[in-house]
């Protein structure tokens, strides 16, 4: 059942002016008729080798391919939405959920459970795993990457598990930038904002043999602190990075290629962070800061033979996050993988392969957030195999596999799946999947005590006379969480301008995380006495979410293509019987169940484009957000082909709105303002 | 305030499609497919065809598209009225894969990736340049392979795939082309 929340005269007035404005658009753009064509005949080879094309999506290529809810962001996506982070970026998929908690900390998921620490969405960028093992998420703020080197953002909604192992539950974020080779010119960028301050980045590639081709980077940016919506004055929440890096290419004649290719990065941010207190008024408040820097180093060698291919990948990641007033933590990843597809038979690619991950974490703890142990080194050893077979003309493909992994926590994991995609015809295709993913315990649910509240003595919910401290701690039986996930999805290119897919699924939970009441005792250290009430992971929650994923490509005009997507999102957890979690609030009011968008992207003449669009996001009661419409829009000009100007808004609808709020740290949430930009970039050979 | 407000959406957003009735005007349009149709056309131009390619000497060049076609109506308003050697251009979207004999020219969209091999070895030896955008397209057997570097369309040629259909391509395209071979192991070493 689909129900339509009553929502505010003020955003209905809104929807309306946003409708009003979709149909003039259509209307206007459906007045330009026929066109004349230039006269490419006209030009040579030469000329023609010259002219910067805007590259159509390939996205109908990949999704013919997948037996799974897959969306693929182009390049040219990216330029054209103006975004200047990953996380913006990922707003265009359909589905995701993706809110701002303040200006440098985000709350992304896919299907549901939604939080600054959300932990059931895996993202590799070129290959390299980003989340942290402190709570199997992804620290946003760190992840970044040169925005024009990307070559495509692949996102599979939906378990990745038999191919990318624990973790990859509700979903999979694949960055995958340019090879060196296709980044051979020299790239200069500079902006700034009123919230992006300024901007500035600079790559430069080129070849040093005839098969060696490279490029180096250098990143920067500075963004502006925001005001605290419950007290008027600075959030502190401001954020600089800087970070550079380089990939090499060596593709020697034959049948091998080499890459290798790394980062560095250094960043600092702030927020406004309360923490418990054992004196009155038992919590403080105050402008806090952090830094992270870290660094990373990839390899990776493919080698063909004539009916099969191997990969072999390696890397070691660097992570040092110093959380002032928190938690101080380093991490040191090193991963090795090895891959081997080949053709068992003319109708059969079988892919296998082996890994091997170790990854040491050493942290400082503070009186707010400790981690026991504060040295640890955890392996975590792989292996997978799965079966691709062609059936009726290659028209039915049935896929099956698992993972096996063995983890430091939890021993063995066994994640199966077995998929099918059926050609109905050239343009029309339908697939089904059932799988199986677990999300390992993180460092943090084993180890952790975070102090949450101080609840003061004297009052009714505690009458004690002394204060009480809320407490979370990790524990040494939380276990894996499950999924089983039933999926099933329909393509069509209904006509060469026209596409369009849905995706709906079933996913059954069981042992998800719950903080279960301790027995309270009697600390002494630090002063004065008090009483520490904990709060234990255990694993007593389950349930089932389902859902469904529209999407919609409609070029009207060469020149005017509209995107569209609309998502429902239903979830039904609940704790089990025996949990006593006060706070195990039904994780679906935390998710939006409606959420959609339209964006459209239209050349212009004498080399302008224009692009806008429009998002609605459902409310989230549990954390008490009304819905919201946003709008954003960007103008871009090419006035050579060297040059590139662009200016744009966003949220150009309503003067601010709260996107979502924080979990576990308090940190005072900050609401997404009005913005404007503008940028300017230089490519020269 | 809220009219401003209003005011400044709506000229952000509605100003820039009134353009469109304008595109008449613009000179250098510059999608992906109106380049490579005018590729298709150079090569037309470039390449020579042996004399049992065509029934007739005024026989027009039989374009074939092998998948979805990805050009819309562009390739044929691009070719509409224009002549190479006296022979107009017809543009086919084929149906299946066998069709594609009655063709000089096939363009193999990135939706046949699958039964790329099996359109290879159907027009092997036939006088039919095989033009593709996949990657490895001209390595496994194509003839031309159109690849995008930099948002700008580059090409690839197997020269070892045109002699065997008897195609001769002119040097002034060669020059221009990066020259692929497919890796078998008595080849490899050449590169």
């Amino acid at each position: 059942m689909l129900t339509i929340h009553p929502r505010k005269a003020a955003s209905t007035a809104y929807t309306i002016r946003a409708l009003l404005l979709i149909a003039l658009v259509l209307s206007s753009a459906a007045a330009a008729s026929a066109q004349s064509l230039p006269d490419v005949t006209a030009m040579s080879v030469e000329d023609l080798m010259n002219v910067q094309v805007t590259s159509v999506s390939k996205r109908s290529q990949k999704l013919a391919d997948a037996a799974a809810a897959i969306f693929v962001i182009t390049q040219e996506d990216i330029r054209r939405s103006g975004a200047t982070s990953i996380p913006e970026a990922l707003r265009m998929v359909p589905g995701l959920q993706v809110a701002r908690i303040d200006e440098n900390k985000w709350a992304i998921t896919s299907r549901g459970f939604n939080g600054r620490f959300a932990n059931k969405l895996l993202v590799l960028i070129d290959g390299r795993s980003v989340y942290t093992p402190l709570f199997s998420g992804v620290y946003w703020n760190i992840q970044d990457v040169m925005l024009e080197d990307v070559e495509r953002i692949e996102v599979i909604r939906g378990p990745g598990a038999t191919l990318w192992g624990a973790n990859a539950v509700n979903g999979v974020i694949n960055i995958i930038t340019k090879p060196a080779e296709s980044t051979q010119s020299a790239l200069a960028s500079a902006g700034g904002g009123t919230e992006m301050l300024g901007s500035g980045s600079a790559r430069y590639g080129g070849r040093v043999r005839k098969n060696t081709y490279y490029r180096a980077y250098a990143k920067y940016f500075n963004v502006a602190e925001s005001i605290d919506p419950s007290t008027g004055r600075s959030a502190y929440d401001n954020w600089d990075a800087l970070r550079g890096g380089f990939r090499t290419d060596w593709t020697p004649a034959g049948a091998d290629s080499l890459t290798l290719q790394g980062d560095i990065h250094r960043s600092g941010y702030g927020e406004t962070l309360t923490i418990p207190s054992l004196d009155t008024p038992y919590s403080s408040t105050f402008p806090n800061n952090g830094s992270i820097s870290g660094g990373n180093l990839l390899g990776r060698w493919n080698h063909s033979f004539a009916n099969s291919s191997t990969s072999l990948q390696m890397y070691f990641d660097r992570t040092s996050i110093t959380e002032n007033s928190l938690f101080t933590d380093h991490e040191n990843i090193f991963d090795i993988d090895f891959q081997h597809t080949f053709h068992a038979s003319g109708s059969q690619e079988v892919v296998w392969g082996l890994g091997y991950r170790s990854s040491h974490d050493g942290n400082d703890s503070s009186s707010t957030v400790s981690l026991q142990p504060s040295h640890l080194t955890l392996n975590l050893f792989s292996a997978f195999a799965q079966d691709e077979i062609s059936l009726l003309d290659k028209r039915l493909r049935i896929t099956v596999g698992s993972k096996f992994e063995h983890n430091g926590f939890t021993g063995f994991e066994v994640e199966p799946n077995t998929r099918l995609l059926w050609t109905i015809t050239r343009n029309q295709s339908v697939w089904t999947a059932v799988s199986r993913a677990v999300r390992t315990p993180a460092l943090t649910e084993e180890g952790l005590r975070l102090n949450s509240e101080t609840i003061p003595p004297g009052i009714p919910q505690n009458p004690t006379p002394l204060p009480t401290l809320i407490s979370v701690y990790g524990s040494r039986q939380f276990k894996s969480e499950d999924l089983l996930a039933y999926e099933a999805g329909y393509r069509m290119q209904v006509t060469s301008n026209f596409s369009a897919d849905i995706a709906v699924f079933y996913n059954h939970y069981t042992h998800l995380r719950t903080a279960e009441p301790g027995t309270p005792f009697l600390e002494t250290s630090p002063t004065p006495v008090h009483i520490v009430a904990p709060f234990v992971a255990e694993n007593k929650m389950g349930g089932g979410t389902y859902g469904t994923e529209l999407f919609a490509d409609w070029r009207v005009l060469p020149k005017w293509r509209l995107l569209s997507s609309y998502s429902y999102l239903q979830i039904d957890i609940r704790k089990d019987l025996d949990s006593l979690d006060p706070t195990a609030d039904n994780p679906g009011l935390v998710s939006p169940r409606h959420q959609f968008y339209v964006r459209s992207s239209i050349d212009l003449p004498k080399h302008f484009e224009h692009d806008f669009d429009v998002r609605y996001t459902d409310r989230l009661p549990g954390l008490n957000i009304p819905s919201y419409y946003s709008l954003d829009t960007h103008f871009g000009w090419r006035p050579r082909k060297d040059w590139e100007l662009s200016v744009g808004s966003q949220n150009l609808l309503n003067k601010r709105h709260l996107e979502f709020l924080p979990d576990f740290i308090n940190t005072s949430p900050t609401e997404v303002k009005r913005t404007f930009y503008g940028s300017v970039t230089w490519r020269f050979e | 305030m809220r009219r401003l407000r209003l005011l400044v959406t709506i000229a952000m957003v509605i100003l820039p499609t009134l353009g469109l009735d304008a595109q008449a005007q613009d000179s250098s349009v510059s999608s992906e497919y109106l380049i490579k149709a005018g590729f298709i056309y150079n090569f037309a131009n470039l390449v020579q065809w042996p004399s049992n390619a065509f029934t007739q000497p005024d026989s027009p060049i039989v374009i074939g598209i092998l998948g979805e076609d990805p050009f819309g109506t562009v390739l044929d308003r691009v070719l509409a009225g224009k002549k190479v050697n006296g022979r107009i251009f017809v543009v086919k979207r084929l149906k299946s894969v066998p069709d594609l004999k009655e063709c000089q020219i096939v363009f193999v969209s990135s939706s046949e990736m699958p039964h790329l091999a099996e359109a290879i070895r159907l027009v092997k030896g036939m006088p039919i340049l095989t033009i593709g955008e996949l990657p490895g397209f001209a390595q496994r057997g194509g003839i031309i392979n159109l690849v995008l570097e930099d948002n700008k369309v580059h090409f690839e040629v197997n020269v070892e795939a045109a002699k065997e259909a008897e195609l001769n391509i002119s040097s002034r395209l060669l020059a221009l082309a990066r020259i692929v071979q497919e890796p078998t192991a008595d080849k490899r070493k050449t590169e």
